[in-house]
């Protein structure tokens, strides 16, 4: 049997050997090479992202000026001004629109998609798969700039299929009318994410045992009824883990609107993340778009801790 | 076990699955061809085929730098993922080892991590890389990217070295070996699957990533191939078939990849539901 030295604050714990139950085997070394293996990751996620979360929410309570170091303190001037700005709450309200859009479209048809997959086809599933998800590997920007083509009035697929079907076509183009803009944009998204969403339920399909569905069978129940009382809650926690990502994913939006109508026009597109990039960037109301940004943040971390609570019980 | 050999609800699940198909294959179909088209052939019939299958497109295409910049985004990621990856097997392998209040509390920091968005700090880590001279470098955005990529791929490894089989170290451990040295001679190279897996997810994702490298890499020559197309949609606004070729380099690396290294893939996403 084996024992091994005890070391103190780096909390490496040892264990001596004890038929395998329980302690965990312990390095004799301890802290040294503890640190040396922890600090990498630790120093870079510290640097990168708590460190500009910290100076976010700082700064969010100032207004800076155009020199980095010209900051003056404001107490909720800028969280003040996002109230009374209409564009804030519209931005808001558009990422609301995309997030529950979403969520039906891609999470929705996914689900169907994944449940054809599943159990409704007998061959031909692997392919099919790989072709549903693969615009999930180009990057948004190229999807936009496909699809902003494919929409264009002039050279774009879209409009010559469209008429030929003697339906009519836009006026103001099918980015540049702002009634459906944002529609538009869903569905271009969908495009790109329903894939994704596909996967990971089908991932969750595939961990219901088989036997579940032949003893429902000999029970006489099949296909929908088998669907809600044994695939749906099966799929469950996938399903919040999906609806999540999906949500999260609304709020991050940014590549596709930037690349397509920058938040135009008149605003019908702006979301969260180019509102922001705008007032910092273009504008130079960092203090402001700091506000916004913890705003975000909020936001985020509470969807991401969700998030994570509820994969740790899948 | 009689009845009929394609039921209808068969027929019906096969349409929807290819008509979805037929939904993503055409408009990239669409988009490749078009780079092969004159600017005649786009305005006159949109939905046709090439008359011919020049590459003067895809030299336009590379002329105005495609080929520069897709240099710069596998550099960028290949570095970025061998850090991820490294980094974070090193530290999910102590969490996963070590039972303390101190290692609970660093993966939950670690955990936190994970939920912020880059958007969501956008300004002060620009203020913060700027500050430091990381502007404008490759090397520079590698570490941002890392860090990102970093939350992630330690909750993935985590979980993996949990169920990793203790004995092997064990015998290490007797044979005097630091624990240090046990992890990258014992440990590492027996999980191959998991590393291939994060390395995956994160080389997509950081290949396809644009807001950080749109505003670190400002350089002409140092563009990353995402924020590039952007430009030459920007600068070929009536050269479509330049555009299209573009976009058709722009996606065919990982592509190619995504469609050989598909089970890997798949088994990363499989690990975002558990």
């Amino acid at each position: 049997m084996r024992a091994a030295a005890t070391t103190s604050a780096g909390g490496v714990v040892a264990a001596s050997d004890q038929g395998g139950q329980g302690g965990q085997a312990r390095p004799a070394s301890g802290l040294g090479s503890t640190l040396f293996l922890l600090l990498p990751a630790v120093g870079l996620c510290t640097v990168f992202i708590l460190l500009p979360a910290l100076l976010a929410i700082v700064g969010s309570f100032f207004e800076i000026g155009l020199g980095s170091t010209d900051w003056r303190f404001a107490g909720l001037t800028n969280y003040a001004r996002a109230m009374d700005d209409p564009v804030f709450w519209i931005a808001l309200r558009n990422n609301l629109f995309i997030v529950i859009g979403s969520v039906i479209l891609q999470v929705g048809f996914g689900t169907v998609l994944a449940a054809i997959l599943d159990r409704g086809i007998p061959k031909g599933g692997t392919v099919f798969r790989t072709i549903i998800f693969a615009p999930m590997v180009m990057s948004t920007i190229a999807v936009a700039l496909i699809w902003l083509v494919i929409l264009d009035p002039n050279v774009g697929a879209l409009n010559t299929l469209v008429k030929s079907m003697g339906l009519p076509t836009p006026k103001l183009g099918w980015l540049g009318d702002p009634s459906i803009s944002l529609g538009i944009l869903l569905l271009i998204a969908m495009w790109q994410y329903t894939g994704f969403m596909m996967v990971l339920i089908l991932a969750g399909l595939q961990g219901i045992p088989k036997e579940l569905y032949e003893a429902a069978t000999l029970d006489g129940a099949r296909g929908l009824t088998a669907f809600r009382h044994i695939t749906l809650p099966g799929i469950r926690n996938v399903l919040i883990v999906a609806v999540l990502i999906t949500t999260i994913g609304g709020f991050k939006v940014f590549d596709l609107i930037f690349a397509t109508t920058r938040g135009g026009p008149a605003n019908a597109t702006q979301v969260m993340g180019t509102y922001i990039y705008q007032q910092a960037f273009n504008l130079g109301n960092l203090g402001y778009a700091n506000a916004m940004s913890v705003v975000l943040l909020i936001i985020a971390v509470i969807l991401g801790a969700l998030q994570l609570r509820v994969s740790r019980r899948a | 076990m009689g009845g009929p050999r394609f039921r209808l609800a068969t027929l019906i699940a096969y349409g929807i699955v290819s008509l979805w198909s037929l939904l993503v294959i055409i408009p990239t179909l669409w988009m490749v061809l078009g780079a092969f088209k004159t600017r005649r052939e786009f305005f006159l019939d949109p939905l046709g085929l090439p008359s011919t299958f020049g590459p003067e497109a895809f030299e336009r295409a590379l002329g105005a730098g495609i080929g520069t910049f897709l240099l710069n985004s596998a550099i960028v990621t290949v570095l970025s993922v061998i850090l991820i990856v490294v980094v974070s097997g090193m530290a999910a392998y102590v969490l996963a080892r070590t039972d303390s209040r101190w290692m609970r509390f660093v993966y939950l920091l670690i955990v936190a991590g994970f939920a912020v968005p880059v958007q969501a700090v956008l300004i002060p880590l620009f203020q913060l890389v700027s500050g430091a001279g990381m502007l404008n470098s490759l090397f520079g955005i590698v570490l941002p990217y890392a860090a990102y990529g970093i939350p992630f791929t330690i909750i993935l490894f985590y979980a993996f070295f949990l169920d990793f089989p203790k004995e092997l170290e064990e015998a290490a451990l007797l044979d005097g070996c630091r624990p240090v040295k046990t992890f990258f001679h014992v440990v590492l190279p027996l999980t191959g699957p998991a590393i291939a897996s994060a390395a995956i997810f994160q080389a997509v994702f950081i290949w396809n990533e644009f807001i950080l490298a749109l505003l670190m890499l400002t350089r002409p020559d140092l563009k990353t191939l995402t924020v590039g197309i952007l430009q030459l949609g920007g600068e070929f606004t009536a050269d479509w078939a330049a555009i299209m070729a573009g976009l058709s380099i722009a996606i065919l690396p990982l592509l190619l990849i995504f469609v050989l290294a598909q089970k890997y893939f798949v088994r990363s996403l499989a690990g975002l539901g558990k």
